[in-house]
């Protein structure tokens, strides 16, 4: 019976993530990719990767969900008419290159057929016993957490997850460049609609409580820094949509300290432990439960900023642009 | 046994909502109705499901999570759905005072 439920969700994978890619319209492409996130959380459900699971839900389907949806509504009113437009270009364009079209196309079956075929001969020479998993138990005890996920996260790959957090500061820093960061301190039009601000104000606390019981879950259980955050994000994005922006009403420099503390404080911590005659990232095991909650607290702290200040600078720079629109007209 | 038939019960009535909740969201004529039948229906199969599997798990705690569950996505649901069919009212009313 289970295995029926695991080769269905298998193909309905397969198949959202076909007509994802496949559907006629942009609007089409984004709600299936919701529904494609949504089902492949479940998988990893099945799996018994419930660490997966909560960041696939929350980051594919609930951030990438609300920048996508931006990005939609600033494409959607002058769709109909141009898209026809550039549709009608490129039908008559293709129809004159077919032939160019034709060495791309192979390059791309052939890199994907190595590529199918690399993942097999990967999955075919999975060690037996799972790698690495039994040195990881064995070392549990000495890491100061209970799960082993996080024990490798934050413990025994800290390097790993250090540079993931300067990864997403990185993508902030690619959203500032593209945009002008002078816009990102202009203020927007508040919306004032009474059940909406009721709501966000109903459901501030409930996400930051939340947010703090998965990241001290992630002691025990699946949870911790990177889920935590994103609800902690969402508190951001729903206070910015509110008529809130969390970046505007907060000094620059406090919002300049709350993207970098966690990347900041993790160095900081490596390098004292460097000063102490350890390794990078070698907690003193008497004192590592403490400080690994420190520093999930400040990187979940970090991350959420990083994504509420990512979603709230591409939200400005399309107000800018339409106001700009606006008055030209 | 009487814990999987009330189990099975609850779930195809739940099942049957979202049946029609998304049967309304296909055939009604514009948004507004659609809304209707989405936020009703659905909200009440979700409910139906939710009870379900309160009563499979049958254990107090996980019985109060799971009603705390459906308590958020009826809230979360309903002013969506409002705020969309208040972002569908100002487009239509821009929209005549245009024409």
């Amino acid at each position: 019976m289970s295995v029926l439920i695991d080769i269905l969700l298998a193909i309905l994978v397969i198949y959202l993530a076909l007509q994802s890619l496949l559907a006629p319209r942009l609007s089409q492409s984004v709600f299936l990719f919701f529904a494609f996130g949504l089902a492949l959380a479940l998988a990893w459900v099945r799996l018994g990767a419930v660490d997966v699971a909560i960041t696939e839900a929350a980051i594919a389907s609930g951030f990438l969900g609300v920048l996508f949806l931006d990005a939609l509504r600033d494409f959607s009113p002058r769709s109909s008419e141009e898209q026809k437009n550039i549709s009608t270009v490129q039908n008559s364009r293709s129809r004159n290159s077919v032939k160019s079209l034709l060495l791309p196309r192979l390059s791309l079956v052939l890199g994907l057929g190595l590529f199918l075929l690399i993942a097999l001969e990967a999955v075919w020479n999975i060690p037996d016993g799972g790698g690495l998993a039994a040195d990881a138990e064995k070392l549990l005890p000495q890491s100061g957490v209970e799960h082993p996920v996080t024990a490798v996260l934050i413990n025994f790959r800290a390097y790993d997850t250090w540079l993931e957090i300067g990864v997403i500061l990185l993508g902030l820093l690619a959203v500032f460049a593209v945009g002008k960061i002078q816009i990102y301190r202009k203020p927007i039009p508040v919306v004032d609609d009474i059940l909406l601000r009721q709501v966000i104000l109903f459901f501030t606390p409930v996400l930051f409580l939340f947010g703090a019981f998965l990241l001290y879950f992630g002691k025990t259980g699946p949870g911790g820094a990177f889920q935590a955050a994103v609800l902690w994000g969402a508190i951001g994005i729903l206070l910015h949509l509110g008529g809130r922006p969390i970046f505007l009403l907060i000094p620059r420099w406090l919002g300049q300290l709350l993207l970098t503390l966690g990347l900041l404080f993790f160095l900081i911590l490596g390098f004292l432990f460097i000063a102490g005659g350890a390794t990078l990232f070698e907690y003193p095991p008497a004192y590592a439960g403490v400080l690994i909650l420190i520093v999930e607290t400040l990187a979940a702290i970090s991350i959420a900023a990083a994504l509420t200040a990512m979603f709230a600078n591409l939200n400005q720079m399309k107000k800018e642009e339409s106001n700009k629109i606006d008055s030209t007209n | 046994m009487i814990k999987e038939v009330i189990t099975v019960i609850l779930l195809v009535v739940g099942c049957f909502f979202f049946l029609a909740g998304t049967l309304g969201l296909l055939r009604f004529p514009d948004l507004f109705s659609r809304l209707h039948a989405l936020t009703k229906a659905d909200n009440l199969g979700l409910g139906f499901i939710a009870a379900g599997m309160a009563v499979y798990i049958a254990s107090p705690w996980v019985a109060v999570k799971i009603f705390f569950i459906w308590l958020f996505t009826l809230l979360a649901s309903s002013t969506s759905s409002y705020l969309i069919a208040r972002f569908q009212k100002e487009q239509e009313q821009t929209k005549n005072r245009k024409e």
